[in-house]
Formats: C-alpha cells, sequence, structure tokens
C-alpha cells in the first residue's frame, strides 16, 4: 500500500465515505495482510497520514469499540481512521461464547438450568475479545434483535443464549439477510418468540398459529411502524404517517413460522445439546399449505417450508423500511441519538447498495456510520444536543478494559448487573423485553428535550434510583473490582496511573482522554485536579485512592456520560 | 386595579404556587410558567388519597383471568382454548357471586391462584371492569372493520399500547393520565417531588406536564455513599462528586442527567426516614409485587411528614406475554398479583386508610380467546381489578364479553372490542380523587367523547 492511497483514505474519512472504496482499501489490506492481529495489530510501515489528534482518535476508538488505550490511539493517528478500522472489521473473530462455556464446564447438570452462565460469558467477550469492534457491533445487534437471557426458560438455556449471541457476532460484519436467516431459524429466539413448534391451524381443535414473531420480525427486526423515506423520515399522506402493516399482515405472516422445532440430529442433553444450537427444522406435515399474503406479497398454496422462508425473508429484506430503520438504530446505538436525517440517509443508502451492488453490507453500513462526516465532525462537540448517554454496562466494559480489569481465574463470575439500586441497572442480553432495555424512540419525559422532540433511548433506564445506584457501584468496584476474590472482575493494578499519581494534572490528563476522549470541560478536569491533590499520597493506601477518586469522578462526570 | 397591580399579583401568585410545588423547581424550573400552573387547578383538598396503578406488563390473558363458570359459557371456553383451559371443577372455589348479576346466566370466576381476593370481592372492596381498552370514541364493529371511526394508533403492538393504556398516545408520548391527575394535585402537596412515585421503571403514565415521576426502589429511596459519607475517605472529592454531579450544564442531555441526580438526593434526605425502622407490614418478600406495594405503603404511612395530600402510585409485574406457556406459567403469575393486592389492601387497612387508597390493575391488552396451542396472542380489550375500601365492588362493570370468535364484541379470534373507554376507567378514577368535571379532559383527552363519564366503581 503507497502513501497515495493512505491520504485518499484519510480525505475519505473527512467527507462520506464511498462504500466501493472503502471496499478495495479492505481487499488490499488483506492482501498485504494487514488483517492479522486484531485489536493489537501494528500499523502498517507507511508514512503517517495527515495529524489526526489524540482526542479526536480516541473519540472515534470509542465509538468504534468499547475502550481506548495509548496504543490504539497511536495506531489511529498512524493509519487514519478508515485504514484502522479496515483492519479490525477484517480481523477474524475471537473465541465464540458456546466454546467458552463448554471449556467451563457449564455443559453439566448442574448448570442445565441456569442462565447466569451467560452472563459470566458475555462479560467475558465484551471484556477481553481481541476482536472488539466486531464485539461492538454484536452488541448494538443484540440491542435491536432482542433476545433476552431472561425469556428463555429450556434446558442448556446458558448455552441457547451463547448460540444466539455467536450468531449476532458472526453476522456483525456480513450481510443483513444472512443475519434475519439466521436469527429467524436459531433456537433461542425460537423458543423466545416462539417460532419453535408453532403450528399450522387447526380449525377443529380451534388453534391458529403463534402471530409473536410475525409481528416482531416486522415491528422490531425489518420495517417500522411507519413507512418512511430512505433519510428516516416518515412518508405521510397530508399529515398522516402510512402504516406499513396490518393485523392481516401479521396473521398471513404468521402461517410462514409454522412448522419449525428443534433439530436434534446429534444432540445429548446437558452435555452436548447440539438441538439448541443448530439452526430449527422443518416438520412439513406442521407447516401451513395454504397461501399466505402479507404485504403485498403472495407465497403460494403448498410451497415447501423452506421455500416458503426464504421468500419471506426476502420480502421483508427488501422492503424500503429495512435500510432506514436499521441504520438510524445502529447510529443511535453507536454515535448519536439524534443523528441528521441527512447522516440518515447517507448510511441508509449504503444499506441499499455498498457500492458494489450488495444490499446489507453491515461491515460497509458500520463503515459508513463511523467515518461519516456527522461522526468525525468536531465542531458538532460544541452541540448542546449532540451525543448519546454511554449505557451502563458499555461504562462497566470501558472501565475494566482500560484498566485491564480482568478474572483471576479466567471464569469471569460477574453475573447479572441488571438492579438499578445496587449494580448498573442493565446488564448484556438481559433486556426486560423484546423492545430491549429503551426504545429508539424514547423522549424522556419533562424534559427540554422533549420540549424539543428530541429522543434520549437510554435515558429510559435513567431515575432517582439508578443513577445512584451506579455511583455506588462504581465507587466500589472501581477500588476492590467485582466479586474479584471469586474469580469476577479483579481490583486493577492501576500501574501507568500510578506512575502519575503524584502530578494530579497528568493523571486527569490521561483519564480525560482514555475515558472521555478529552472531552471534560476545564472546569471539570480543574475540579477533579484539587479534589484529588488534597489525598495524600505519602502511603500506597493514598496513592490508590488519589488514581480511583480520580477515576470515580471522571466516570460521575456529566460530559462523560455523555458521550460526544 | 391598574396594570402594575395585576403585575404585582400575578408575581406574587407565581411565587406562591412556584414554592407549592417544592421539589417539582429542582427537577423542572422551565416547567414553572403560568401556564402550566394554570392547569394545576387545586383541589384544595384536606384529606389523604392515593390512586396505585399495578401494571402488567406483557398483556395479561383475560380468558384466564376470569374464566366462565356456567355450563354453557364453560362450553364455549373449553372448546376455543385448546390446550389452555382451566378445568371447570378447579373454579368452585372462586366463583364470584355479584351483587346483581350477569345476563343470560353467565357467571365468572376468578381464576383459582387470585383466591387471596375473594374476600375483598366479597366484603364489596373490589370490582371487576369488564372489557376495558383504549378507544377514541365507542366503536362497533362494523364502524371497525369499516375504518370509519377514529381508532387508537397501532392496536396489538405492546410498546404502543403500553403507551395508550398509559397516555392516549403510542410510543414518544411525554405524559400520562396518572401524571396528569398529579399535576393537578401538585399545588395540595408541600413536597410536589412526592405526587407521582414509580416503584418500578420509567413509564410515561406518571408524567406530567409539570409533575416529574420520582422513583424509589423497592427497598426505598438510593442514597450516593460518595455523598453521604466520603470518597475513599476523601471529604474534597465527596464535595467534588456532589458538585460534578448536581451542577447545571449547558449541554443539554448532561443537564437532565445531572438533573435527575439532583433530585435524587434531594428527595432522598426527606423519603429515607419512611423506610427507617422495622415495617409494620406483612408482605412476602419474594414476590416482586408484593415488595414493590410493599414501599408503596411505607410511602403512604409517612404522608404526613412527606408533606402530600395526594399521590399517584406505579407499581408492576412483567411476564404476561404469554405466546407460550400459559397453562404453566400464567396461574403462578396471578398468584402474585393477588398475594400482592391482598397484602396491600390489607396494608391499607392496618392504616385506617383503605376508603383513602384505590388501586387499580392495567395492562398492555387483552389477548386472544383463541389459542395457538400453548398460549394466546395479542389482543385488545380486558378485564380489569379496582380494589380498595372506597370501590363499589362485589360487582362487575361495563358489558360481558360474549365466549365466541365470532361475536360483535370482538375482531377476530376474541380480540375483544373494548365495550368501555380506557378514557372512561381512568375518569371514574380520576374523579374520585378530586379531578372535577371540567377538567376530566385534561387529563383524558377523547372522555367528552362518551356520554358515560364514571362508570360508578368508585
Amino acid at each position: 500500500m503507497n502513501t497515495a492511497t493512505l491520504a485518499e483514505t484519510h480525505e475519505l474519512a473527512a467527507t462520506t465515505v464511498h462504500a466501493s472504496a472503502l471496499l478495495a482499501i479492505s481487499t488490499s489490506l488483506v492482501a498485504c495482510g494487514g488483517g492479522g492481529g486484531g485489536g493489537t495489530a501494528a500499523p502498517p510501515a507507511t508514512a503517517p497520514v495527515a495529524s489526526i489528534a489524540p482526542n479526536e482518535a480516541a473519540r472515534f476508538l470509542l465509538q468504534a469499540q468499547f475502550s481506548a488505550s495509548d496504543a490504539e490511539i497511536s495506531q489511529v493517528q498512524a493509519m487514519g481512521f478508515a485504514v484502522w478500522l479496515s483492519v479490525q472489521v477484517n480481523a477474524p473473530a475471537s473465541t465464540n461464547g458456546w466454546d467458552w462455556q463448554i471449556a467451563q464446564g457449564y455443559n453439566s447438570s448442574t448448570a442445565v438450568n441456569s442462565v447466569v452462565p451467560a452472563d459470566h460469558m458475555m462479560w467475558q467477550q465484551l471484556i477481553i475479545s481481541s476482536d472488539a469492534v466486531r464485539k461492538r457491533m454484536a452488541l448494538a445487534l443484540s440491542e435491536i434483535f432482542v433476545v433476552s437471557s431472561t425469556g428463555v426458560p429450556i434446558p442448556s438455556r446458558s448455552l441457547a443464549v451463547a448460540q444466539y449471541w455467536d450468531t449476532l457476532v458472526s453476522n456483525a460484519l456480513g450481510n443483513f439477510r444472512t443475519l434475519l436467516g439466521d436469527i429467524t431459524l436459531n433456537p433461542a429466539m425460537g423458543v423466545y418468540l416462539n417460532t419453535k413448534g408453532n403450528q399450522k391451524a387447526d380449525p377443529v381443535a380451534g388453534r391458529v398459529p403463534d402471530e409473536n414473531y410475525s409481528r416482531e420480525v416486522m415491528q422490531l427486526f425489518t420495517l417500522g411502524l411507519y413507512e418512511l423515506n430512505l433519510d428516516g423520515s416518515l412518508k405521510l399522506t397530508g399529515s398522516n404517517p402510512m402504516e406499513t402493516y396490518g393485523q392481516n399482515d401479521v396473521t398471513q405472516l404468521a402461517r410462514v413460522f409454522t412448522g419449525w422445532d428443534y433439530d436434534p440430529t446429534g444432540s445429548v442433553a446437558v452435555t452436548n445439546p447440539l438441538s439448541v444450537k443448530s439452526p430449527m427444522r422443518l416438520t412439513a406435515s406442521l407447516h401451513e399449505t395454504g397461501a399466505s399474503t402479507f404485504l403485498g406479497t403472495t407465497i403460494a398454496a403448498n410451497t415447501p417450508g423452506a421455500a416458503a422462508l426464504t421468500q419471506a425473508l426476502d420480502a421483508l429484506f427488501n422492503h424500503a423500511n429495512v435500510a432506514p430503520f436499521i441504520s438510524k438504530q445502529l447510529i443511535q446505538r453507536l454515535v448519536t441519538s439524534n443523528p441528521s436525517a441527512a447522516y440518515v440517509g447517507r448510511v441508509a443508502a449504503v444499506f441499499s447498495n455498498n457500492g458494489s451492488g450488495v444490499r446489507g453490507d453491515l461491515k460497509a453500513v458500520l463503515t459508513a456510520i463511523l467515518l461519516d462526516a456527522e461522526a468525525r465532525d468536531t465542531t458538532l462537540l460544541n452541540s448542546p444536543t449532540w451525543g448519546k448517554q454511554r449505557e451502563p454496562m458499555l461504562r462497566l466494559v470501558q472501565w475494566a478494559r482500560t484498566f485491564s480489569s480482568s478474572s483471576s481465574n479466567g471464569q469471569w463470575l460477574v453475573g447479572d448487573l441488571s438492579d438499578p439500586a445496587t449494580r448498573l441497572g442493565q446488564s448484556p442480553l438481559r433486556a426486560g423485553s423484546v423492545f430491549n432495555f429503551f426504545r429508539p424512540g424514547y423522549v424522556p419525559p419533562n424534559t427540554v428535550l422533549a420540549t424539543q422532540s428530541l429522543t434520549a433511548p437510554e435515558f429510559q433506564l435513567t431515575n432517582e434510583s439508578s443513577v445512584a445506584g451506579y455511583l455506588n457501584f462504581m465507587l466500589s468496584t472501581i477500588k476492590n473490582g467485582f466479586n474479584a476474590a471469586n474469580g469476577g472482575l479483579a481490583a486493577p493494578a492501576y500501574s501507568a496511573e500510578l506512575a502519575l499519581v503524584n502530578d494530579p494534572t497528568a493523571l486527569l490528563a490521561r483519564l480525560n482522554l482514555l475515558l472521555c476522549a478529552g472531552q471534560l470541560s476545564s472546569a471539570t478536569v480543574s475540579s477533579i485536579t484539587t479534589a484529588i491533590a488534597s489525598i495524600s499520597t505519602s502511603t500506597a493506601t493514598g496513592q490508590i485512592n488519589r488514581v480511583c477518586a480520580a477515576v470515580l469522578l471522571v466516570m460521575a462526570a456529566p460530559e462523560y456520560l455523555i458521550q460526544k | 386595579m391598574h396594570h402594575n397591580q395585576i403585575k404585582q399579583l400575578a408575581r406574587r401568585a407565581f411565587l406562591q404556587r412556584a414554592g407549592q410545588l417544592g421539589l417539582a423547581g429542582v427537577a423542572a424550573p422551565w416547567a414553572l410558567n403560568l401556564a402550566s400552573m394554570g392547569e394545576a387547578a387545586a383541589f384544595s383538598a384536606t384529606d389523604y388519597k392515593a390512586l396505585v396503578c399495578v401494571f402488567l406488563y406483557g398483556g395479561n390473558d383475560y380468558g384466564n383471568t376470569l374464566i366462565p363458570y356456567d355450563n354453557t359459557n364453560y362450553g364455549y371456553y373449553n372448546t376455543l382454548r385448546t390446550g389452555l383451559q382451566i378445568p371447570q371443577a378447579s373454579l368452585t372455589a372462586t366463583a364470584l357471586s355479584p351483587t346483581t348479576t350477569l345476563p343470560n346466566g353467565m357467571q365468572l370466576a376468578l381464576a383459582p391462584t387470585l383466591a387471596p381476593l375473594l374476600p375483598i370481592f366479597n366484603a364489596g372492596k373490589l370490582a371487576v371492569q369488564l372489557n376495558v381498552g383504549p378507544l377514541i370514541q365507542p366503536t362497533t364493529l362494523a364502524q371497525y372493520n369499516a375504518k370509519s371511526v377514529p381508532l387508537p394508533p397501532k392496536l396489538f403492538s405492546h410498546n404502543d399500547q403500553q403507551s395508550v393504556w398509559q397516555s392516549s398516545q403510542a410510543e414518544g408520548a411525554t405524559s400520562g393520565w396518572g401524571g396528569r391527575i398529579a399535576d393537578m394535585a401538585l399545588s395540595n402537596n408541600g413536597n410536589a417531588t412526592f405526587s407521582a412515585i414509580s416503584v418500578t421503571g420509567n413509564a410515561v403514565y406518571l408524567a406530567g406536564q409539570s409533575a416529574a415521576a420520582y422513583q424509589v426502589s423497592s427497598s426505598g429511596p438510593v442514597a450516593i455513599n460518595g455523598i453521604k459519607t466520603n470518597v475513599y475517605g476523601s471529604a474534597a472529592c465527596g464535595a467534588a462528586l456532589n458538585s460534578l454531579i448536581t451542577q447545571t450544564r449547558s449541554q443539554t442531555l448532561e443537564n437532565e442527567y445531572n438533573k435527575v441526580t439532583a433530585r435524587s438526593i434531594a428527595a432522598e434526605q426527606l423519603a429515607a426516614g419512611a423506610f427507617s425502622g422495622t415495617s409494620p407490614f406483612s408482605f412476602t418478600s419474594t414476590n416482586p409485587l408484593s415488595a414493590q406495594l410493599h414501599a408503596v405503603a411505607r410511602l403512604i404511612r409517612a404522608n404526613a411528614s412527606l408533606n402530600v395530600k395526594r399521590q399517584v402510585f406505579m407499581v408492576s409485574l412483567g411476564g404476561f406475554d404469554m405466546h407460550d406457556f400459559l397453562a404453566t406459567q400464567h396461574p403462578p403469575l396471578l398468584g402474585q398479583l393477588g398475594q400482592a393486592l391482598q397484602e396491600f389492601y390489607d396494608a391499607t387497612v392496618s392504616m385506617g386508610l383503605d376508603r383513602q387508597v384505590t388501586s387499580f390493575t392495567a395492562s398492555d391488552f387483552g389477548r386472544t380467546l383463541a389459542s395457538n396451542g400453548d398460549g394466546s396472542d395479542h389482543g385488545w380489550g380486558s378485564h380489569h381489578l379496582v380494589l380498595g375500601g372506597a370501590v363499589n365492588g362485589k360487582n362487575f362493570y361495563g358489558t360481558a364479553p360474549q365466549i365466541s370468535v365470532t361475536s360483535s364484541d370482538q375482531v377476530g379470534q376474541g380480540r375483544l372490542l373494548p365495550s368501555t373507554g380506557v378514557d372512561q376507567f381512568a375518569a371514574t378514577l380520576a374523579s374520585w380523587f378530586g379531578v372535577t368535571g371540567s377538567e376530566l379532559a385534561t387529563v383524558v383527552p377523547n372522555i367528552n367523547n362518551s356520554s358515560v363519564k364514571n362508570m360508578g366503581f368508585v
């Protein structure tokens, strides 16, 4: 790769990215072996691109993944946003959740009815995976295509949840259509939204097909409720929005999702429960044989079940709503709660066509989101409404990764952190329902945001209990780790921070860069610096207390909580 | 009176009202304008009243909550609910004998696991509102099919119907009828913060134009340890923490987050007392709804020290979206509901406040009467319970739907077409609470489309 290419790449980063150009970059990197190292990939031996400030690099990293290290900031500065990202998105996936749980021995009779191993697995996956960009995207997808581990009451439930997570991870940078097909036949999803065991109508018994998956696959996974323009704005007739589907579409589409159940081939209960891993299989005699008409598509009578499913999912995938509906939510998860219509439109255009005629290329979509001019525009740091609240689970993952808090025995016994009064009020894959922890359209009542008709999804988790619970949890965890003695999160050594402990200004500068991409105000920096300087560092205890107090105050600061 | 005097009086009234709004000022200073306070009509109440919403998330299955018991209707039920039936014999103990019997010999029984509520029904303190759901105006099946009258938005969708039930608007609504009732109570309450209290997650039901929902956990308000004591031994860092998390910010999201924290700290100092000492009440701690209602009981008990006369509460129980496993999972869930409601009613009796506390159930929607083999699907109208000492109980209100998937009181598969609107249900509760007839439309915007504005159950 030559310097000219890299310079072009950086120019692309500063403007709307063109997907085909990116594809070319990705290809060339793979060709020169640049995709091998994951999060620790060495920068290619080329001249640096036009200067990227450390704060800008950190800001980019905190949108693209969970954390920013000194080394990663240097890499982004050296490689440019686009090249660094292309390395990451082409890196191989690290250990998957299923294999990790098996290695931990959770395929045992004592674990068969417990979902807590899936919690441990998720913290492990989010905190030490080398493929952090892929995992970040998968986590965002888990908040759109929701399976909550609380709603999978089956034997080997933790492994079923692991397989669902692995399905999201393996498709996170693949194609949306494949993802849609894979989650539809995933056993955990089959249990959660009732496709598993769903049967054709029985007029004699008065039984009708279950409508749950049919409704939610349209409302939440593909179309949304109202017809959208490519930029995410509502299509109107007169002044009224147009509904994408009606109850009859739900009832008709439900007929397609009949006849599916576990595939028990090779499955051994408890020890090797492949029935919760393999895609569900069709029993033709339980599948609806009549014609089904929905969204203007008719699946002919007697179409075999697998073909009917393909036709139905193709129809959903090709609906004009999918690109803006999914693109906007991914922007909300990764970058800002209220993206401009133009930003949504640019990303949705890449969803519709990655530049090579491919629809639903999620790698291209993620790249478009992160390299978009609006995502990179530093003037928006001064906007009163741009940005998003950092989700509580992301704050903990960021802390653990930034300060290398790990599990002493590799078991990651962190568990469920959902209690808002004493924990984080959020835990991965534990949403209260298929509607996620919060809705993309949530408007916090009694706020200036409401008067401005602005959404702030994460604020659905924010209340008088949860704000206090978070601060108390972090007060304890920053100093002591969490369940550290049993192999939960260890108390970090904070070596790099302790090295700066007698220079509070430098300590704060480091934390401001790594945790906040330099977004703390000078007043906040000054206030924290003064406060921590009052802690004596004459003892080792005083030194660690000063570092921990600095970390806590930064993670409590409003400029940290709102990521811009 | 000349102009300056008017301005002066207005200013005095503003300050007075602002004072009455108390902590709401901490929460929402921008809301303290004369326009919003104009809506906050005073109840001038001297007594205490509380309204408690028990929201059943997921859409409760009406068909297995109130089950036909007479032979004819049980027969229809038995035919329609393949795989879901509760045996007729097991309904004998909970068959209801209302003061006014239902037409055509229909008898209904509570689900067996709701048995704890039977004595309260028989004592006349529990009423059943039949087939209630969101409506813009009274609607017939022909009108529904022809779409010739306005219909509630996004029927059958969970998140939207939760929102419609609570606010009359789909997802994205910013005020609900509980909060709008609380708006009217603000001037009655010395501490406006405690006018609308949630012991469950954020929900639009409790948000008013001025009133903001205040959250406590089941075990009470959560103190911030770094402020209560210090940060790793440092008082200076505790003070810095206090300043950072409560300061006004120019960035809107930052400011909104800090406002929640500031309200959390201020209210905790006032509400903590309600949770100190041994509770005089008996609640089952392993029942999550009981735990929430226990917190409500403790707050009600402290109403004098919290300086409130009118309070709107919200608690919830989740897990009702039973497309599957209905036969095995619905009964124990209703068991939790029955136990918690009975414990809460007993707590209000023990305080001598049973006539001043009215509780009611609500849910996303009812479900289909038709079985999908292992459960039921999203519906519309449903039956709901109202209980308290002021309730005109031991009776059914509204119109009993037929046990049918073809009758004109359902829109297919036994999805009930509501015969009573949520606005009528809410208006009845609001009227008991003290909202006057002319103010009802502020609380429930569609009420004037109905000739019956009070169902009479309380």
